[in-house]
């Protein structure tokens, strides 16, 4: 492989690890989140592969033991550490879908943001909390000052006194 | 005897469905009990010589090692009794558990996971053992089957996933600059290799992707909201246990391969921030179990303050803050098994559960640092080294950690004062919550009355933790000249 292809698949690799980060914070659906983490796997993969490359090595399979020593191979151990680390892609990626797919079912949607608010809302009933406040929305009682005295109450009390 | 802690567990949770129902009770403490007793053993043996052994075989650098020294031992030791005392049993409220072997197994692979990265001295190693508690733990948090606990989990999920990606990320530059994975081996090519912004770099990726379970700043949303709505048992594992481990993880990192002021202070700031968020907000909760999950990670924060600390001393402050929080926060999550949500229904709860109430007091007295309490002990060692350093970003850290102290004095008496109200309670704490948090109770007071004699042994510990060229020697000499001790490999 060319110095450039060499290059070009670095770019692509790094490329790919930002558009699943981009992805993951920028997506609202939960199966675009799942799709965005695989994207940022599969650079991060790659980028595990480029890190054993070697220019003009040739695949690490010992054929007959005999040509040990005599080709130049790429170095086995990144791609022995990149099929563990796809294995478990795979695995957390099934899990988070099936997760998704039971949200989905208690909450009838798919949206972050809504799922989001749902679980908050529910955190709050279940512990029996008064909502979170901001400063947008104030919650609670607040001390009012003591109501001004009418006038006609003014003037109900004057006689007495 | 090494490999068994981890073998153990790993097959008793795999074989655990499979039995007939009867050894299905059983064999999950057994197991547990056995791997406490090994931890023990090398707990006590490792303080002379700490033992290696090449797994298969295969000699480092190549193959992979198990490095047993005594925090290490002391640490499997911790997660079986632990995992024992928050063995998954019935639903809060009494009703047996259709899910229960699930959750078995999952616990004991979560076990069995933890003795690994207590152990492993391989980064690669490290990783894939850190993935698999962290599945497990995902499996486990979801366990509660409320439709929030999914979405947190999914949320978890998703957050860890980032995280393991980042590590895998900054493991892979860290291979590409020095072409090993072996901690030893990469503690002697570190100077020449990985002490560059590269270097760095990888290391500030693997402490970010570690970090999402050591509920590090800047990647812990997670925790209040899964802790609010697993299992108590579950969010006492995962703050007591799991976050210990990854902590454990990045210290051999920093320890052995990048002893550089760049990264300890980069674990101070990012700390320091992790104190002040973490307290700040358990101030502000109105949730029990929120509130225990802000102050978990503000705990942590002191823990990774601590470990900042160069040198021995700082470590022997982290191993205490570390253990201190193992003891204290699984026992206050249990007590959250009935007394979780809001904290106003706790008023007078003291009259209906005395013992329980006199529990809470112990532990809130340990965790502000009260003298004669453990916790006192670890605020001391942490604050004394903290002190030692130069002035600068170290003394801001002692400052943000006594005043958060008023922080936390301020809202856990806040809690007893709830507890002891004049008003009738309303809730009962459970039976089973009450005998767990107080075997916790009397580990706490056990370490406090033999702190004299705890000083030494956790001296010797954090002294070995940090003597990097024995570890290198260790590893590198002991494959080589004995490979008899190897052979007891599976």
């Amino acid at each position: 492989m060319s110095e450039f292809g060499l290059v070009a698949l670095l770019v692509g690799a790094l490329g790919l690890i930002a558009i699943g980060i981009a992805g993951l914070v920028l997506a609202r659906n939960l199966f675009r989140l799942v799709l965005a983490l695989a994207v940022a796997e599969a650079g991060a993969n790659l980028l595990l592969v480029l890190a054993g490359f070697r220019q003009g090595a040739s695949a690490p399979i010992i054929e007959g033991g005999s040509t040990l020593h005599q080709v130049a191979m790429v170095d086995p151990i990144p791609q022995a550490m990149v099929l563990t680390a796809i294995v478990i892609g795979v695995g957390v990626q099934a899990l988070a879908l099936a997760l998704a797919v039971r949200a989905r079912e208690a909450y009838g949607s798919l949206d972050m943001d809504q799922l989001r608010a749902r679980m908050e809302a529910d955190i709050i009933a279940a512990a029996g909390t008064a909502p979170t406040t901001s400063q947008e929305a104030p919650s609670g009682a607040r001390p009012l000052p003591p109501p001004l005295p009418s006038p006609a109450r003014i003037a109900a009390e004057e006689p007495s006194s | 005897m090494i490999a068994l802690t981890v073998a153990l567990p790993l097959l008793a949770a795999f074989l655990l469905p499979l039995l007939p129902a009867l050894a299905r009770q059983f064999l999950g403490p057994l197991v547990l009990l056995a791997v406490a007793a090994f931890g023990l053993c090398l707990a006590g043996n490792a303080l002379d010589a700490p033992s290696v052994v090449a797994i298969g075989d295969f000699r480092p650098p190549l193959g992979i090692v198990f490095y047993a020294d005594g925090v290490a031992g002391l640490f499997v030791f911790a997660i079986a009794v632990v995992t024992l005392l928050l063995w998954p049993c019935a639903t809060p409220n009494g009703q047996p558990d259709p899910q229960i072997t699930r959750k078995h197994s999952l616990t004991l692979l979560m076990a069995a996971a933890s003795c690994a990265l207590a152990l492993s001295g391989d980064l690669f190693n490290i990783y894939v053992f850190y993935e698999l508690a962290a599945v497990a733990g995902y499996g486990l948090a979801a366990g509660s089957r409320t439709p929030a606990a999914q979405v947190a989990t999914f949320r978890f999920t998703l957050l860890g996933s980032l995280g393991s990606l980042l590590a895998l990320i900054g493991i892979t530059l860290i291979y590409f600059r020095a072409g090993s994975l072996n901690l030893a081996h990469l503690a002697e090519l570190a100077p020449s290799t990985l002490h560059d912004p590269l270097g760095l770099a990888g290391f500030l990726l693997i402490l970010l992707g570690f970090g999402v379970k050591s509920e590090l700043f800047l990647v812990n949303s997670w925790a209040p909201e899964v802790y609010a709505t697993a299992e108590s048992r579950v969010s006492a594992l995962l703050a007591g246990l799991i976050s210990k481990l990854a902590l454990l993880a990045v210290v051999r990192l920093l320890v052995l391969v990048f002893p550089v002021p760049e990264a300890s202070q980069l674990l101070l700031v990012l700390g320091m921030l992790g104190i002040l968020t973490g307290e700040l907000a358990a101030y502000r909760a109105r949730d029990f179990r929120r509130l225990l999950a802000w102050s978990s990670i503000g705990q942590l924060g002191a823990a990774f303050v601590a470990f900042a600390i160069p040198g021995p001393a700082g470590l022997m402050a982290g191993i205490a803050v570390a253990l201190h929080h193992l003891m204290v926060k699984p026992a206050l999550f249990l007590l959250a098994e009935r007394w979780g949500g809001n904290l106003a229904q706790l008023a007078g709860a003291a009259r209906n559960s005395p013992i329980a109430a006199a529990l809470f007091v112990l532990f809130a007295l340990s965790l502000i640092g009260v003298p004669p309490l453990p916790g006192f002990w670890a605020k001391y060692l942490l604050l004394s080294g903290l002190a030692g350093e130069p002035a600068g970003l170290w003394w801001l850290a002692g400052l943000v950690v006594l005043t958060t102290t008023v922080v936390e004095a301020v809202y856990l008496f806040r809690i007893i004062g709830t507890l002891y109200g004049h008003q009738q309670g309303s809730v009962m704490q459970s039976r089973t919550a009450t005998t767990g948090s107080g075997i916790f109770a009397l580990l706490l007071v056990g370490t406090a009355l033999s702190a004299p004699l705890l000083a030494a042994p956790l001296q010797k510990m954090a002294t070995q933790l940090a003597d990097t060229d024995g570890y290198v020697a260790q590893v590198i000499s002991a494959t080589i000249t004995a490979p008899q001790r190897s052979g007891t490999a599976p």
